[in-house]
């Protein structure tokens, strides 16, 4: 067995991770644990921008920090944490300035400054972006600044399970994918950046590798999953595949219509019409195809024909590309066929109450990106603040740990025992679902799949959240018997793809349990049954634990007093 | 609705056994390859590998070769194999025995060419990093944090759009120069360069420095023009047309 030794380890390389690496490895023995290739992590899929208030066209000049914090904060449906949301702010301009200076190819305007776009909820056009691959402009140039600092990184390694001695995390248990073999790796600090965890939905924009390892791991150690019940749907991702079909299409003019040719839009939303807001759209769509109004019961159509060739082939070139090579169906002579999808979560592993951010309460666990609630985002994400939360607080994270110093670690003997115990405890497992004689886990991720889309999807209702609860709990049995090869471990992504969804369970069950529980509506949680904010009773953070019982609820103050919580209208 | 495809997939366990698996699978409207690649992993033989990340051509991951063409496993439809236009003069590769193929109606899967195979469609990519790096692909200035950025006209950015779009995916590597010569640094890498030499925002050094790194006798010179990389590149990149502009704009005064 192979043993690694590190000042810190970072589990991830999308934006957050590769950014967290950069600051550490300058100073500290670091290194950056992936399970694709670094430039494969989903960070690259990011389409629209990056929020900033640089004020860099004439219409935004008096555009400020505050006024973006305020936006978020609102947008958020004032479940944010205001200070957080303020430093956010406060440090955007600085680091997408200095994504510049690596050499990020923005978008220009004719000044030669980077080029701002307007976005949803946003008092001034403050997204910065690069083409319609930003993400991928980003995540290229931290790479190649990586690459220029010499930063470790241990490509195609899984994080399976972190190790905690005394309380205290001191390192991770990975499986060395092309080798199959499994690899400890010590570290005085982690830090877990592993992204999103989308593919809990059957229907997500999301990337097939984001299942919330970084969350199951940390979860399974005994820390609590904030606010997860509040997950973002985008109204329009392509049938079939759910890859996104950006709100563009829609701003230049594209119509919804359903199975009877009408434009629906006009029944929920008789102004706005296609452009208003993306849970409004989201729901709208949804309660066609739940009537009965839609194509094949799961989808409406989004039609561009009227445009022209011209004009789709000149504004929108990506959209095209996608429909034609996802989904056979060329723009120009026919409709998209689009159903909502799962597209961001806004919870993810909690972090110490008034601690440092992305700090846990797991001593020498740190957080960032998706998978964290730092929480920046309330019960809804704005457009653009994500690719900034992740650079932001990877860069601050890695800053606030060089600062504190390196943490005391327990004895080397008390360490090691429990290095041992946790490997034979995977071997186990290994052996038992190679021996098991249960079902196999696709049988499993679909239902979990179907479940969290049907029962805990854009429409939540009492009946079909305790439903899709007990459903959950079902499949967690079941997958204890779950059937899988273990026994050869090289590049065996079937072995990989099962520990993803052991992870997945975990989130899933948290997210409806969490759904449950919130009995009103705010942000992207949407009930049938209480369609209303309630302060008085909600106006708190949840934290899920896992207990012998089973799953318990705390509440957690969130952190106000920089904008007054009111009625969010646009 | 429910129509079977039949697929021939290259199997090799990474000890020298090489062979060709039937499986049929069930097809649905919209199916990629890269989802038929799953349904077999998922109903037929959970150790069949192959690498995926996003499923929507952007991170580069599923590539291989699809009835003798390199692709995007994610990009390329199972009811439009058959139908797709190829590109011409492709090369022939060749990863073993498979004379029972037919080509009317099997679609054949194998891995990336000219990459040694780890196992069943998984390549050996340290080759493809280690070029990369060598043409240190990366901008030298301090960071910095304050207002304004460096500029750069919209003009001056159009020069490096195409460039910048490389997913790193290693299709271009399907190169005949790839084949024969092991130490090529390959389309993607210099392509690469071309995407630092040509910003308006780097340095005479650096530029000088990707300049004779790319120069020398592995780099622009090994090309032979067989423009393989412009055909199969799935993000319009035109890594041939990068290294004709490396060769006539800046080395041809060296
Ligand atoms: C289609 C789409 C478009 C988007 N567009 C925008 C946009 O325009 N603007 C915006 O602000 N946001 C956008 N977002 C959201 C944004 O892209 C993500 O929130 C952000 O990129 C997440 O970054 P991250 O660093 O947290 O994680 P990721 O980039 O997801 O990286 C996760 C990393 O963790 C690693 N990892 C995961 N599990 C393991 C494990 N078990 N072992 C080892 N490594 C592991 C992965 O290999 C990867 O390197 C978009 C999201 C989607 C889905
Ligand atoms: S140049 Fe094209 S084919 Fe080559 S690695 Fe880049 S995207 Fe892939
Ligand atoms: S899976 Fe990402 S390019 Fe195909």
């Amino acid at each position: 067995m192979r043993i690694e030794e590190f000042d810190v380890i970072i589990i991830g390389a999308g934006l957050s991770g590769l950014r967290a690496g950069l600051e550490l490895s300058s100073k500290w023995n670091a290194a950056i644990i992936s399970k694709v290739y670094p430039v494969r992590s989903h960070s690259g899929a990011a389409q629209g921008g990056i929020n900033a208030a640089l004020g860099n066209l004439e219409v935004s000049k008096e555009d400020t920090p505050k006024g973006h914090a305020f936006d978020t904060v609102k947008g958020s449906d004032y479940l944010a944490d205001q200070n957080v949301v303020m430093f956010m702010c406060e440090e955007a301009p600085k680091i997408v300035i200095e994504f510049e200076s690596m050499g990020a190819p923005f978008s220009r305007l004719e000044s030669g400054l980077i080029a701002q776009r307007p976005f949803g909820g946003a008092g001034f056009p403050r997204t910065c972006y690069a083409g319609d691959r930003t993400g991928h402009a980003l995540l290229h140039t931290l790479y190649e600044q990586s690459v220029r600092n010499g930063v470790k990184f241990f490509d195609e390694y899984f994080l399976i399970d972190l190790i905690v001695v005394e309380n205290k995390v001191t390192g991770a248990l990975c499986l060395n994918i092309a080798s199959g073999e499994l690899v400890i790796i010590r570290a005085s600090y982690v830090i877990l950046a592993t992204g999103g965890f989308g593919r809990i939905f059957k229907r997500s924009t999301n990337a097939l590798i984001n299942t919330g390892d970084g969350n199951g791991a940390a979860f399974r150690a005994g820390v609590p999953m904030q606010d997860c019940e509040f997950v973002q749907f985008h109204p329009t991702t392509l049938y079939g595949t759910n890859i996104l079909i950006t709100e563009g299409a829609r701003g230049e003019g594209g119509l919804l219509y359903n199975k009877k040719s009408e434009r629906f839009m006009s029944k929920t939303a008789p102004e706005a019409m296609e452009l208003a807001p993306r849970d409004i759209v989201a729901r709208a769509i949804d309660i066609e195809v739940i009537e009965g109004r839609g194509f094949e019961n799961s989808y409406v159509h989004l039609d561009l024909t009227h445009l022209g060739s011209e004009k789709i082939k000149e504004r929108l070139p990506g959209i095209r590309e996608i429909s034609i090579f996802f989904a056979g169906v060329d723009p120009i002579d026919e409709p998209i066929p689009v159903q909502p999808g799962q597209h961001y979560s806004m919870g993810g592993i909690a972090t110490k109450y008034k601690g440092d951010v992305g700090e846990t309460d797991l001593p020498s666990l740190w957080v960032a990106g998706e998978c964290s609630c730092l929480s920046v985002h309330g019960a809804n994400r704005l457009g653009g603040n994500s690719l900034l939360e992740t650079s932001v607080f990877g860069r601050a994270i890695g800053r606030k740990l060089l600062e504190k110093g390196l943490p005391q670690k327990p004895s080397l003997i008390i360490r090691e025992n429990v290095e041992n115990e946790l490997l034979q405890k995977i071997e186990n497992l290994f052996n038992k679902w190679e021996n098991n004689k249960g079902k196999r886990p696709v049988e499993i991720s679909d239902i979990m799949g179907e479940t969290m889309n049907k029962n805990v999807g854009v429409f939540r209702k009492q009946d079909l959240l305790e439903k899709a609860y007990e459903d959950l709990k079902k499949i967690q049995k079941e997958f204890l018997n779950v059937h899988v090869a273990t026994t050869d471990r090289k590049f065996n992504y079937g072995l990989i793809r099962t520990l993803e969804l052991r992870n997945m369970l975990d989130i899933a069950e948290v997210t409806a349990y969490a759904a449950l529980l919130r009995k009103e509506s705010r942000g992207a949680h949407y009930r049938w049954d209480y369609p209303k904010r309630d302060d008085e009773n909600f106006l708190w953070h949840s934290l899920v634990y896992r207990t012998k019982d089973g799953l318990e609820l705390k509440k957690k103050p969130v952190i106000l007093g920089i904008f007054e919580v009111k009625e969010r209208v646009y | 609705m429910a129509e079977n495809i039949k697929f021939l997939v290259y199997r090799n366990s990474g000890n020298g056994d090489i062979r060709y698996e039937r499986y049929e699978v069930p097809i649905f409207k919209g199916m990629s390859v890269l989802e038929a690649l799953f349904y077999i992993q998922d109903h037929f033989d959970s150790t069949l590998a192959f690498r995926y990340a996003c499923r929507g051509a952007i991170c580069g991951s599923c590539g291989m070769t699809i009835d003798k063409v390199p692709m995007l496993a994610c990009r390329m439809q199972v009811s439009t194999v058959k139908t797709t236009k190829k590109p011409v003069n492709m090369p022939e590769f060749n990863f073993g025995e498979h004379s029972d193929w037919d080509k009317e109606n099997e679609i054949l899967i194998e891995p990336l060419p000219n990459m040694k195979i780890l196992k069943d469609l998984v390549v050996d990519m340290d080759p493809f990093w280690k070029f990369y790096r060598e043409i240190e692909p990366y901008f030298v200035r301090n960071w910095n944090n304050v207002a304004p950025e460096s500029k750069q006209s919209p003009f001056q950015m159009k020069a490096i759009e195409r460039l910048v779009y490389c997913i790193l995916c290693g299709l271009c590597w399907a190169c005949p120069v790839s084949s024969k010569n092991p130490s090529y640094l390959g389309p993607a890498q210099l392509a690469k360069a071309d995407r630092f030499i040509n910003d308006s925002r780097i340095t005479k050094e650096k530029q000088q420095k990707v300049i004779s790194r790319v120069i020398k006798e592995d780099g622009v010179p090994a090309c032979e023009r067989f423009f393989i990389c412009n055909r199969v590149c799935p993000k319009g990149v035109m890594p041939g047309t990068a290294i004709k502009d490396l060769r006539d704009k800046w080395i041809k005064n060296e």
